[in-house]
């Protein structure tokens, strides 16, 4: 039995390197995106040999999902901006190779010659062999499984990996749910997005599932949340899937998309972060430490940072997929 | 023991209907005869995987979870090959960049 289950291992992880390989080597960037899909779902199924279902779905959720489907509507976007390159101007002079459209140019024309392998090379077994050194020297220890097993009962929740990211290791996760809002305000700031029309369904099948599957998303996103405090799941998880409900309903929009309200809009993609921070401070305050809780507190601020972040999340993933500020909204 | 044997032949034959689907997929000619061949894999062949699942889990709620998620695959992967059924039918098949 432990025989197949190394032979699994190691076409798994021929499956990994070859799919991340292909991916890189592909000149067909549409091509690229479906492997790199494939990829992620890959590394998911690592993750649950490794015994982290937590961190498995967080990546076939974000990172295959919905970090597959930016990808797939940012090459639609850029094939439309070539074509309007193409057909608009069509003398005009080849652009700067290293002005601002330089990239856009690089990915329609064909790759250049084949150059030497040797520096790519050089560099890989330099990496490699600094990696293979750290692992062999690395200090024997039982790792932090221990300390975090000893401490279960102070930290508020029954699951020892939402015990470490909302509370031992809080910032962590403070921090990460301010990189998604970073990232949205830095695709508001590049543009604006028109109202979005709706798009003619091409038949009863799609509007028929769709109303079948956001309840469900709805339904699935809420538990993953709730279980996130005894078992795997939790709010980036939960956000993911009611993102990726969010994400459904823009792509295949039955009717025009409502523009969104700005102050309630602003309130659920800051809400995260804001009870966070204010959490901490509170902690702070009260003399246990930033981000740190009261024992008999840890419970109930948990589940509250949990269900804004939870929200703000799934917005962020949604405002992000329409990009740039709604137009008109200027509060 | 008859729980894990059902569970053996059970997922056995669902990788059977998974490998035909991804044959065929690879080597039919068109895109439709190569839906037809995955959405077989998808539907029976997975439905295999479930029902020999079924036998292992430790209560109805698991039972209940699994069968979930057999519809929710059933009802994904019946739009989406539908869509892609249609665009072709509309479009003509799908030509890369290059």
């Amino acid at each position: 039995m432990n025989g197949l289950l190394v032979l699994f291992d190691l076409v798994l992880l021929a499956g990994i390197v070859g799919v991340a390989w292909r991916c890189l080597a592909s000149t067909d960037l549409f091509r690229a995106v479906v492997l790199f899909i494939t990829f992620g779902l890959l590394l998911a199924l690592a993750w649950v040999r490794l015994e982290a279902p937590d961190i498995a779905l967080a990546e076939a959720a974000i990172g295959a999902g919905i970090t597959g489907a930016l990808l797939l509507v940012t090459l639609e976007r850029l094939r439309s901006i070539m074509a309007e390159r193409h057909t608009g101007r069509p003398h005009t002079p080849p652009p700067d190779p290293t002005g601002p459209h330089a990239l856009l140019r690089a990915l329609h024309d064909p790759p250049p010659e084949r150059r030497t392998f040797l520096p790519a090379l050089t560099f890989a077994l330099v990496v490699g062999g600094l990696l293979v050194t750290a692992l062999w020297h690395q200090p024997q220890s039982t790792g932090l499984e221990p300390v975090v097993d000893a401490h279960m009962d102070v930290s508020g929740v029954d699951h020892p990996i939402t015990a470490v990211l909302l509370n031992f290791r809080a910032y962590d996760t403070f921090l990460e749910l301010a990189i998604v809002l970073i990232a949205l305000l830095g695709a508001w700031s590049l543009g604006r997005h028109d109202l979005i029309p709706a798009r003619p369904a091409p038949g009863p099948i799609l509007p028929g599932t769709l109303r079948l599957l956001v309840p469900v998303a709805i339904v699935t996103g809420v538990y993953v949340l709730w279980a996130g405090s005894h078992a795997p799941g939790g709010a980036f998880q939960a956000g993911a899937i009611l993102g990726a409900a969010g994400i459904l309903l823009v792509l295949a929009r039955p009717r025009q998309l409502p523009m969104a309200p700005g102050a309630p809009l602003r309130l659920g993609l800051t809400g995260g972060v804001a009870l966070f921070l204010l959490v901490g401070l509170y902690g702070l305050v009260a003399g246990h430490g930033f981000l740190g809780y009261a024992e008999a507190w840890a419970y109930p601020l948990i589940i509250l940072i949990e269900v804004a972040a939870t929200l703000s999340i799934a917005l962020a993933l949604v405002a992000l997929f329409v990009a740039g500020r709604p137009t008109g909204d200027d509060a | 023991m008859i729980a894990n044997t059902l569970t053996i032949i059970l997922i056995l034959v669902g990788l059977v209907f998974f490998a035909a689907g991804t044959a065929g997929l690879l080597r039919f000619p068109d895109v439709y005869s190569r839906l037809h061949a995955l959405t077989k894999a998808d539907n029976v062949g997975l439905g295999l995987v479930v029902l020999g699942l079924m036998f292992q889990a430790s209560g109805p709620a698991d039972i209940l979870k699994l069968l979930l998620i057999w519809v929710l695959v059933l009802a994904a992967g019946t739009t989406a090959a539908h869509m892609v059924a249609q665009r072709t039918w509309t479009h003509g098949e799908f030509e890369s960049d290059r």
